[in-house]
């Protein structure tokens, strides 16, 4: 695993990879869709799909002394390890833009414990979508991707229109922080647990998929 | 262990477009196994399917004697796939695909690579794409070997190269068969496997139609020049007729040479295999 791993992080990663988990300090323009922030590592994921099929990633993979599940996991693990500094580099920039002396976004949701809940929904979405896709056939990386950013642009439109329409999210979670501390601190939970049995299913379908394609 | 270093017995895929019938083949230790047959015939599936790349429908595949299905990854520490040279991560330094590599093999030897390196004039700091396509093929081996690898299999690792460059490669792959490595090389540039090949597999449209000693093959057939048509009573006994500079060219069997009553050449490889194409053609 520790070498599948550092075989994506050597040859597969794209070099936009790590620069794109820098835009997590776009959380400190004023007015934004924060969410959008968290979309970034899934145009990551999909320029290193790309860069691999351009790159004969499976043909090297599959010569290697591995089971062919472990290039499914390998890829996973990365994918994984993105979204996750995506969202730990979003922190400070989080805890930054709450001293500003400014309203919050006036687009939508906050950068507050719920964004950051709501965007590990949005992160599995797409890991759930854009997978089940790719690993029918890897060359499909633009229709995998077309998908996955489609249902995460339907996902950031509610999730913002939800921030003024729904009480809910309206006047308890896109607040500031600490206000309303145990609901957002709940969002996060169940958003973290979306998003590993949204990950979980993703990899599980991908595995069986790839294990039966003639390559 | 068994002597046969790959068996493969009544390898069968069927696409809707093409299938591969019955392939059936070994390989013995120590000798340099050519896999020919025109483009399109079943060469690389075939290869394919050794490594699992895709799934046959049926057939068996022992490697040292073991199942590729119930051993896959204790065989793939012990072969190595060239696939006509390098071609993933052409961008990347080789030091740095050598360093992925590497880590998946507990078999590495650092000495064995860095030896292989200065053999084939290698610099680990150059990327696959600033490479000749001879220098690819011969980086692609330096890493097989690194790893201790017993068998060889490359798909075509000569096509594309120059005439010395391939005479070289060729003097590399003999070498590796003096210290005792086996290797299967998929060509259609026949001239190869009269240098360097013990063995042949000739496939064609996904059947095996020969494997045998590259000089018993080549031992079973004649040529015959013809100023003109051949009477049709002694037609039969020809191969693949085609037309030639001077008239026409086609095989006959050896056996047959006799009551063709023709003058007959001995056949090199590459006419049996443009004939017996063209008798299918036909």
């Amino acid at each position: 695993m520790k070498n599948v791993l550092k075989k994506e992080l050597l040859l597969a990663l794209h070099p936009t990879a790590p620069l794109f988990l820098l835009l997590s300090a776009m959380l400190l323009i004023p007015n934004y869709p924060y969410y959008v922030v968290f979309f970034y590592n899934a145009l990551a994921i999909f320029f290193t799909c790309l860069l691999g099929r351009e790159n004969n990633d499976v043909f090297y993979s599959l010569t290697l002394p591995i089971p062919k599940r472990d290039i499914v996991k390998g890829r996973f693990a990365f994918v994984v390890l993105l979204q996750v500094a995506q969202l730990v580099i979003a922190v400070p920039f989080a805890l930054l833009r709450q001293q500003m002396p400014l309203p919050g976004t006036q687009v939508g949701m906050d950068a507050n414990i719920a964004l950051f809940g709501l965007s590990l929904i949005l992160m599995g979405l797409f890991n759930l979508v854009f997978f089940a896709i790719y690993y029918k056939d890897i060359n499909k990386v633009g229709t995998a991707f077309a998908w996955g950013s489609a249902v995460v642009f339907v996902y950031i439109c509610i999730a913002e229109a939800a921030a003024h329409v729904v009480p809910f999210f309206r006047d308890v979670l896109d607040t500031k922080d600490p206000q309303n501390l145990s609901a957002k601190l709940l969002v996060l939970a169940i958003g973290g647990l979306l998003y590993a049995a949204f990950t979980l299913l993703a990899y599980r379908r991908a595995v069986q998929t790839f294990e039966v394609q003639d390559l | 262990m068994s002597a046969e270093v790959l068996t493969v017995k009544n390898l069968c895929k069927i696409y809707p477009a093409f299938t591969l019938k019955n392939v059936s083949f070994s390989l013995e230790k120590g000798k340099i196994t050519g896999f020919i047959g025109r483009n399109g015939a079943g060469k690389s599936t075939t290869l394919k399917a050794l490594f699992h790349f895709l799934h046959p429908d049926s057939g068996e595949i022992r490697f040292f004697g073991d199942s590729i299905t119930e051993h896959e990854l204790a065989i793939k520490q012990r072969v190595g796939f060239v696939s006509g040279g390098i071609d993933y991560y052409t961008k990347k330094k080789i030091k740095t695909i050598t360093a992925v590599t590497k880590a998946f093999y507990p078999a590495w030897d650092d000495a064995a690579y860095q030896k292989y390196l200065k053999l084939f004039a290698l610099d680990e700091n150059k990327t696959p794409s600033q490479l000749s396509a001879g220098m690819r093929v011969k980086y692609a081996l330096a890493l097989a070997l690194s790893h201790n690898a017993e068998l060889l299999i490359l798909d075509e690792p000569t096509s594309g190269l120059d005439p010395i460059s391939r005479d070289d490669l060729l003097d590399v792959l003999m070498a590796l068969c003096d210290e005792g490595k086996t290797i299967l090389f998929s060509t259609h540039i026949t001239s190869d496997l009269d240098k360097c090949a013990d063995q042949i597999i000739y496939i064609q449209n996904g059947e095996i139609l020969a494997n045998s000693s590259i000089q018993s093959f080549v031992q079973g057939y004649k040529t015959v020049t013809l100023a003109e048509k051949c009477p049709l009573e002694k037609e039969a006994l020809l191969i693949g007729t085609k037309r030639s500079k001077n008239g026409y060219t086609a095989l006959v069997k050896t056996e047959n040479a006799a009551a063709l009553g023709l003058p007959c050449t001995d056949a090199d490889l590459e006419s049996i295999m443009i004939h017996l194409e063209k008798e299918v053609a036909e």
